[in-house]
C-alpha cells in the first residue's frame, strides 16, 4: 500500500493570479461606470458594455474556472455603479448568469485557439459568431430574470434585450481582440513610430469624418454613418487585424463621446448596430489581410530557400515543360551542359540527354549525356513530375558520374591486382611448404640409397646392375627434390618492385577497403599515425597483402567475441631501427598453444581457413628484410600483430 | 662416449634413421636425438666429436640450440643441415659459430668429409684445451714471488730491473727463476715469455 502525503498550499503563481483577478474586478467596475450611458430604468442595460470584452479576454487568458471573479465583478458593479437597482438575490442571480455564459464562451473559444491573437479569417468569424450567441444568451437571461423578479416591466423586455445584446457584442468585438494582442504592444508601438505620418493621417481622416457625421442632425447621422467605413477600411487594409481593432475602438469611443456631449443623437442603439456592422466587417477583413500577408511572407521565404538550394546544388537541375523542352536550369546545369544548350528557352531535353524517356514510371536512369562542347559523359538522372498547373511538367536532376566511374574502375583494378598478388603468394607459400615437407622424406630416401649402395658393394660382383640401379634410384630422388626447389624458387623469385610508399595513405586505403564490413559489424577502428615518417621504399603490393590479411583476421576475431565493444587499433609508430604498424584487436586473442607455431603454414583457428595468411605475410615481409611478430594485446586482451619495416631496407635487388 | 661421435639432432624420424645409418656405414659413431632439448638434457662434457643438427624443428629450432651451446660453454663443433636456398638462415647459423653447413638432401661424400673435418677440429680443440689445463695446473704451484718474476720476465724486463722492482737482490731473482722454470717444466727463456704472455691474455679475457 502506498501512502501519498499531500500538502495543500497556494502556489506562488496562483497568488500572482489572484492579484490579477482583483485588478480585473476593479477594472470591470471602472469600465462599467465609465460606460454607464443611456440606461434603461437605471438598470445595467446599456448599449455599450466594454466590461463584457474585458471579461471574455480575462476568461480566455486565465481559464473559464475564474468565472467566480466575473460573478463578483458583476455584482460589485451593480452595487457600486448603480446602487443596487433590484433585490440583492436577484442581482446575485443575474451576476451568476453572466459569469456562467461567458465562461462557456471562453471554454469554446479556447478550444478554437482563440486565447492567442486572431491571425485568420476563420478565427475572426468564430469570435464574431460566438460573441453574438453568448451575448444573446446573456442579454435574454439577464432581462428575463429582471422581468421575473419584478424589476422590469414585461413590455420593455424585447427592447431591453436588443440594447443589452448590442452593447455586449460591441464590447467584446472592440476590446477582446485588442486585449488578446496585448503581448505584442511593443511591435505595435514600433510600427506606429515608424509610420507616424500615415497613422496621423488615418486618425485625422477618422476624426474628421466623425466630426462631420456627428455635426449633422439625428436622422442624418444614421444616413451618413457609412462614411466611417472609408477611414476604418483604409486603416484595416493598411495594417490588418491590429489596425482594424484599433480603428474600431477609436470609432466606438468617438461615438460614445459624441453621444455624451450631443443631446441631438436620436438613438444610440441604432448607432451601436451600425458600429457593430463596422466592427464585424473590419475585424474579419483585417484578419483575412493579416493571414494573407503571413502566407505571402512564408511563400517568399520558401521560394528564397528553394532558389538558394537550386543555385548551390552540386547537381544539375532542369525544369522541363510538357513538350519536353527545357524551361529553366540552375547554375550547375549551365556549367555541365554549357549556356547555349540549356539557357535559351525551347531547347529539347533530348538534345543533351539523348534517349531519355520521362514517361517511365521509376523516374531514374543512367545513360550517356552530352556535356559542354558535345563531350559525352556518364550521367545519373532522376526526375519527378510537377503536380502544379504550370508550364514545367517535370523536374530533372542530372549528376555527372565521370569521377565516380573512374574511381570505381581504379578500385576494381586495385582489387584485381591485389587478388592476383595474393594468389601468387598463396601458390608460393604452398610450393615452399610442399618443398619443405617433401624434402625430408627425399633426404631420408637419398641417404638410405647411399647407405644401401655401400652395404651392397660386396654383392656388386654378382650382378653389375645392382650398383647402377641404386645410382639411378638415387638420381631420380634427387631430381624430384630439384623439381620442388625450382617450383619454390619460381614463386619466391618474383622480383619485388620497390616503390616509395606513403605508409599512412596505404593504411588508410587498406581500412577503406573494409569500410563496409567495419560498419556492418559495428566495429570502432582507430588509426594512430606518425607525421614524421621517413620515406621508405618497399614492395607496396606485398605490404598491402600483409595489412589486408591482418586486418581481415582482426575483424574476424572481434566478431567472435559477442557482448564486449568491438575495437581495432591501427598504430603506425617509429622505433630505434624500424617503422612498425601494430594492429591490435579486442577479440579473444590467440591460444598460447597455437602461438608457438602461429606462422607455420596450415595452422589455423578458422573452420574455413587454409592457414596460409600469416605464413604468407611473414614470408612476404622477410623477403624484404622486414618481419611480422605476434604478442598478446595489452590494451583489450586480444591479439596484437606488428609489421616491422626496418630503416634502410635494401633498394631494388 | 669418449670416442669421436656424430651427435645427430633432427625431428624427422626417417631422416634421423637414414643419416645415422649412412654415417655409421661410412665408419663413424653416431648418437641420435629427436629434439634440441633431448640433446641438451643428456649432454655430458666428456663427449667428443661433432653436432649435426637440422635448423627447422618444432620446439627449439637449430639457431636457438646454438645459442644454448654458447651459453653453456659447450665447444662441440656444429654442422647445420639446411633446406636448399635458405640463405638467410644458413648465414645466421654460420654467424652463430657453426663450422659448416650441409644442404638436404646430402651427398654422402660431402657429408663424411665435412663430419671428419669437424671431428678433427674437435680433437685439436680438445688437445689445446688439455695442454692449457696442464700448464695452468703447474702455474698454480708457483709461489707469489715466482709468479711475479714470471710476469715481469714476460714483460721483457732484465734481472736487475726485476730485482729493483721487487726490492730483492738479482741473485735471489736468479733463484726464483730457476725454481719457477723447474716447476713449469720449461727449458728456454723464450718458452717462459710465451707462457707469461698467454697468461696475461687469459687474465685480460677473464677480467673483461
Amino acid at each position: 500500500m502506498v501512502v501519498v502525503t499531500r500538502s495543500i498550499s497556494i502556489h506562488p503563481r496562483t497568488q500572482h493570479t489572484l492579484w490579477q483577478a482583483g485588478g480585473y474586478v476593479a477594472l470591470y467596475v471602472l469600465l462599467d461606470g465609465a460606460s454607464y450611458v443611456r440606461p434603461v430604468l437605471k438598470l445595467g442595460i446599456t448599449p455599450w458594455n466594454p466590461q463584457a470584452g474585458l471579461t471574455v479576454a480575462f476568461l480566455l487568458a486565465f481559464g473559464p474556472r475564474w468565472l467566480f471573479a466575473t460573478a463578483l465583478a458583476a455584482f460589485c458593479a451593480e452595487g457600486l455603479v448603480r446602487d443596487m437597482p433590484a433585490a440583492w438575490w436577484l442581482l446575485l442571480a443575474t451576476s451568476a448568469w453572466i459569469a456562467a455564459a461567458y465562461a462557456i464562451l471562453a471554454l469554446a473559444l479556447r478550444r478554437w485557439g482563440l486565447q492567442r491573437p486572431i491571425d485568420s479569417g476563420s478565427k475572426a468569424v468564430t469570435l464574431v459568431l460566438g460573441a453574438m450567441a453568448a451575448g444573446f444568451v446573456v442579454a435574454a437571461g439577464y432581462v428575463l430574470l429582471l422581468v421575473v423578479g419584478g424589476a422590469l416591466p414585461g413590455s420593455m423586455a424585447s427592447a431591453a434585450v436588443a440594447r443589452y445584446w448590442v452593447g455586449d457584442v460591441n464590447g467584446i468585438l472592440t476590446l477582446t481582440p485588442l486585449l488578446l494582442l496585448w503581448s505584442r504592444w511593443r511591435d505595435g508601438l514600433r510600427t506606429v513610430r515608424g509610420n507616424v505620418a500615415v497613422v496621423a493621417a488615418q486618425l485625422g481622416v477618422l476624426a474628421l469624418t466623425m466630426w462631420f457625421i456627428f455635426g449633422l442632425s439625428g436622422a442624418q447621422q444614421v444616413r451618413f454613418f457609412y462614411l466611417l467605413f472609408v477611414p476604418v477600411m483604409w486603416i484595416t487594409l493598411r495594417w490588418g487585424a491590429p489596425g482594424a481593432v484599433l480603428g474600431v475602438l477609436v470609432t466606438q469611443i468617438g461615438v460614445i463621446m459624441a453621444v455624451q456631449r450631443n443631446a441631438q443623437v436620436p438613438s444610440l442603439v441604432d448607432l451601436q448596430f451600425l458600429v457593430l456592422t463596422l466592427s464585424v466587417t473590419a475585424l474579419v477583413l483585417g484578419a483575412v489581410i493579416s493571414e494573407r500577408a503571413e502566407a505571402l511572407q512564408r511563400l517568399a521565404q520558401r521560394e528564397a530557400e528553394q532558389r538558394t538550394l537550386l543555385a548551390t546544388a552540386p547537381d544539375a537541375v532542369l525544369a522541363v515543360d510538357r513538350t519536353g523542352d527545357i524551361s529553366s536550369a540552375n547554375p550547375a546545369a549551365l556549367r555541365l551542359f554549357g549556356e547555349e544548350a540549356v539557357a535559351q528557352a525551347g531547347r529539347p531535353l533530348t538534345a543533351i540527354l539523348p534517349g531519355i524517356d520521362l514517361t517511365r514510371p521509376d523516374g531514374r536512369v543512367s545513360l550517356e549525356g552530352l556535356g559542354r562542347d558535345g563531350r559525352p559523359f556518364p550521367a545519373e538522372i532522376a526526375w519527378a513530375p510537377l503536380h502544379v498547373p504550370a508550364r514545367a511538367a517535370h523536374l530533372v536532376i542530372v549528376r555527372d558520374a565521370t569521377e565516380r566511374r573512374q574511381s570505381e574502375i581504379e578500385l576494381r583494378e586495385r582489387e584485381r591486382d591485389l587478388a592476383r598478388a595474393m594468389r601468387f603468394a598463396v601458390a608460393g607459400e604452398l610450393a615452399s611448404a610442399l618443398a619443405h615437407e617433401l624434402n625430408q622424406p627425399i633426404t631420408a630416401l637419398v641417404s638410405y640409397l647411399q647407405a644401401t649402395a655401400i652395404l651392397a658393394a660386396p654383392l656388386a660382383g654378382r650382378d653389375e646392375r645392382l650398383t647402377a640401379t641404386l645410382l639411378k634410384a638415387m638420381q631420380e630422388a634427387l631430381r624430384a627434390s630439384e623439381v620442388l626447389h625450382r617450383l619454390r624458387d619460381f614463386y619466391r623469385g618474383g622480383a619485388i618492385k620497390r616503390e616509395p610508399v606513403n605508409l599512412v595513405a596505404l593504411c588508410e586505403a587498406t581500412v577503406a577497403n573494409f569500410r563496409e564490413r567495419l560498419q556492418r559489424a559495428d566495429i570502432e577502428l582507430t588509426l594512430h599515425t606518425d607525421d614524421s615518417l621517413p620515406s621508405m621504399r618497399v614492395g607496396v603490393t606485398q605490404l598491402e597483402i600483409v595489412l589486408h590479411n591482418i586486418l581481415a583476421n582482426a575483424i574476424d576475431a572481434v566478431c567472435q567475441r559477442s557482448g564486449s565493444p568491438r575495437r581495432i587499433l591501427f598504430a603506425i609508430e617509429r622505433t630505434a631501427d624500424a617503422v612498425t604498424v601494430r594492429i591490435e584487436d579486442s577479440g579473444p586473442g590467440i591460444d598460447p598453444e597455437v602461438v608457438q607455431k602461429l606462422f607455420e603454414p596450415f595452422v589455423t583457428s578458422k573452420v574455413d581457413g587454409m592457414g596460409l595468411g600469416l605464413a604468407i605475410s611473414r614470408s612476404l615481409l622477410r623477403g624484404q628484410r622486414g618481419d611480422l611478430t605476434y604478442e598478446p594485446g595489452h590494451r583489450w586482451g586480444g591479439a596484437s600483430f606488428t609489421v616491422h619495416l626496418p630503416y634502410g631496407m635494401p633498394t631494388d635487388e | 662416449m669418449n670416442d669421436p661421435t656424430v651427435f645427430l639432432v633432427d625431428d624427422d624420424v626417417a631422416v634421423r634413421d637414414a643419416l645415422s645409418l649412412l654415417i655409421s656405414v661410412k665408419g663413424l659413431r653416431t648418437a641420435v636425438f629427436a629434439s634440441a632439448e633431448g640433446f641438451l638434457n643428456t649432454y655430458s662434457v666428456s663427449w667428443r666429436g661433432c653436432l649435426l643438427t637440422d635448423l627447422q624443428m618444432p620446439g627449439m629450432p637449430g639457431l636457438q640450440l646454438q645459442r644454448h651451446l654458447v651459453e653453456r660453454g659447450i665447444e662441440l663443433p656444429v654442422v647445420v643441415l639446411t633446406a636448399h636456398g635458405d640463405v638467410a638462415t644458413t648465414r645466421a647459423a654460420l654467424k652463430n659459430g657453426a663450422l659448416d653447413f650441409l644442404e638436404k638432401p646430402v651427398d654422402d661424400e660431402v657429408l663424411i668429409e665435412v663430419l671428419r673435418n669437424a671431428i678433427r677440429v674437435d680433437e685439436q680443440r680438445h688437445r689445446a684445451r688439455t695442454s692449457r689445463d696442464q700448464t695452468l695446473q703447474r702455474v698454480a704451484k708457483l709461489t707469489p714471488r715466482e709468479l711475479d718474476v714470471l710476469r715481469l720476465l714476460a714483460e721483457g724486463l732484465q734481472h736487475r730491473e726485476i730485482a729493483a722492482r721487487l726490492a730483492i737482490s738479482p741473485r735471489t731473482v736468479e733463484v726464483y727463476k730457476a725454481r719457477m722454470m723447474e716447476k713449469l717444466q720449461v727449458r728456454t727463456l723464450a718458452d717462459v715469455i710465451r707462457l707469461g704472455a698467454d697468461m696475461a691474455r687469459e687474465a685480460a679475457i677473464t677480467t673483461s
